[in-house]
């Protein structure tokens, strides 16, 4: 497809329109350290390549982050919808194009695709509340809440099996977000609504409820693509690496933490997606990021 | 250790996950399937059969109708069904289809049935038919991503190909024909195609 001219379809405006204001100040107060001018050109360079089909056309690689390849200049495939076909085909070509996706980005970067390509954590950094300043990471019953996504994940490919029907997709409300809400401004009389409008519409409603007043709302508790890449923080090459000996037990790291890790000591979290912000945050340098073997 | 081991396995994976899947992934990816994102295309209005394409198609010309398809054309009324493992709405179409009399068995080993018997039904799995995507592209408007459901009804008379067509489902929703509609068009195709 070629790029229609018509920006109100284009996911990048949309995203500033529903940041307003605040995505700007957040723009201006958090993104000022060394890494994180790097990580906010990063997102927007991953912005742009989601949504680059005018340019790169159709492909038929898969995001390693949540995005749908119904959005109107999608370039790649969704891993989610890759992994509903995977099931209803039974095709081993689609689960091994997707784990190996996942596998290689997610075992160099761990989940470092959240924080620095994907949209849609890109769009919540941008528009969610600040967050309450908490030196002890995150409570028992939020540890726990943690563990729905995976719940999330393991159950797509037995509902999908049962059901026969791309049962995440009919009421996925990122879906609804970058591909349902864009393709009906870009065309507002050329589509009708099926039976799944009104819950999709309505899971998007609440996904932006969420991810205005819970930083990182859905990433932390929802997203099925992230519970993919997260465990593998504990073997991936990139990791923040805690030097002990320049520690001065300041927790600003815990303070920083968009995902409310228990820092510096839980460096390894399944949670983390790699933003940095907690080396920015520490005055001595007792945390950096670095590729390790060990 | 681990993370080498980790990382070789991840290098395998990747590899032979390029080499044999991305081709469907591809294929996945441009066969936009809207149902799944809660959308169907409102049909421009076909009230009747086109040998060229219809202006609101934005493509020239006669279509470059598949080979198989005009060869059976010219013996029988074709239609053409395409849907794709998983398409609500393709699935959904099937089923009333079905109750109504105008196919029968399933979406992947169905035939035309009752009046219509003498119909040459070519219900096409976007993703496991090798052309299928190819077939859906000729039969979707220039300005339209191809999606399933499509229906496509055809015959070819004095070697001129009479076509038919609308994306999404037989609702009588927004311009597209609902059942009845299907039955009349199916109808019309089988006193034109000996007629004229
Ligand atoms: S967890 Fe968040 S950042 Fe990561 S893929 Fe999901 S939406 Fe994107
Ligand atoms: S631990 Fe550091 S890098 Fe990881 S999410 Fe928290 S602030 Fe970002
Ligand atoms: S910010 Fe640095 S010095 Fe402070 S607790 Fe964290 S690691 Fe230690």
């Amino acid at each position: 497809m070629i790029c229609s001219g018509n920006c109100a379809s284009c996911p990048v405006p949309l995203l500033f329109l529903a940041g307003g204001k605040r995505a700007k100040s957040r723009i201006k107060k958090e993104y000022t350290k060394p890494i994180q001018k790097k990580r906010l050109a990063s997102q927007f360079i991953f912005l742009f390549i989601t949504n680059a089909a005018f340019i790169f056309g159709v492909t038929g690689l898969i995001y390693p982050y949540f995005y749908c390849w119904e959005a109107p200049q999608a370039t790649m495939s969704c891993p989610i919808g890759i992994m509903e076909h995977a099931v209803l085909e039974t095709s081993i070509a689609l689960a091994l194009i997707l784990t190996g996706t996942i596998f290689i980005v997610s075992s160099i970067f761990g989940r470092a695709a959240c924080g620095w390509a994907c949209p849609i954590g890109f769009l919540q950094d941008l528009i969610g509340k600040d967050k309450k300043k908490n030196k002890k990471g995150m409570s028992e019953r939020d540890r726990k809440a943690r563990y729905i996504k995976y719940a999330i994940l393991a159950a797509i490919p037995p509902v999908v099996y049962i059901t026969g029907t791309m049962a995440y997709t009919n009421i996925c409300p990122i879906g609804g977000l970058t591909a349902t809400i864009p393709i009906l401004l870009l065309s507002p009389g050329g589509y009708t609504p099926t039976a799944f409008f009104i819950p999709k519409i309505t899971l998007v409603a609440l996904t932006i409820f969420l991810i205005v007043f819970v930083r990182r709302g859905w990433c932390k508790y929802l997203c099925p693509v992230g519970a993919m890449m997260g465990p593998f923080n504990k073997v991936s090459l990139l990791q923040i690496k805690f030097d002990e000996s320049k520690c001065l037990k300041c927790y600003n790291c815990a303070i920083a933490c968009p995902m409310d890790i228990n820092m510096p000591y839980d460096n390894k979290s399944a949670e983390c997606i790699r933003c940095g912000l907690c080396i920015d945050a520490c005055p001595t340098d007792a945390l950096k990021f670095g590729f390790t073997w060990q | 250790m681990k993370k080498v081991a980790v990382l070789i396995i991840s290098i395998i994976l990747f590899a032979s996950g390029l080499y044999y899947g991305y081709e469907d992934s591809k294929r996945l990816n441009e066969s936009r399937c809207l149902g799944c994102i809660a959308l169907l295309p409102k049909a421009a209005s076909f009230s009747t059969f086109w040998v060229e394409y219809p202006p609101f198609f934005h493509k020239k010309g006669i279509p470059a109708h598949p080979e198989a398809v005009l060869n059976e054309s010219r013996e029988h009324v074709v239609m053409l069904f395409f849907w794709d493992t998983g398409c609500d709405p393709c699935k959904e179409q099937w089923e009333e289809m079905k109750a109504k009399g105008i196919v029968d068995g399933s979406e992947s080993d169905g035939r035309m049935t009752g009046n219509f018997s003498n119909i040459t039904l070519f219900s096409i799995d976007i993703f496991n038919e090798k052309d299928g995507l190819r077939w859906l592209n000729v039969y979707t408007p220039a300005e339209n991503p191809s999606s399933t459901p499509t229906t496509v009804i055809l015959f070819t008379k004095n070697n001129t190909t009479y076509w038919y067509a609308f994306s999404g489902k037989a609702d009588g929703k927004a311009g597209r024909p609902d059942l009845n509609k299907l039955e009349e068009i199916l109808n019309e195709a089988m006193v034109m195609k000996d007629d004229m």
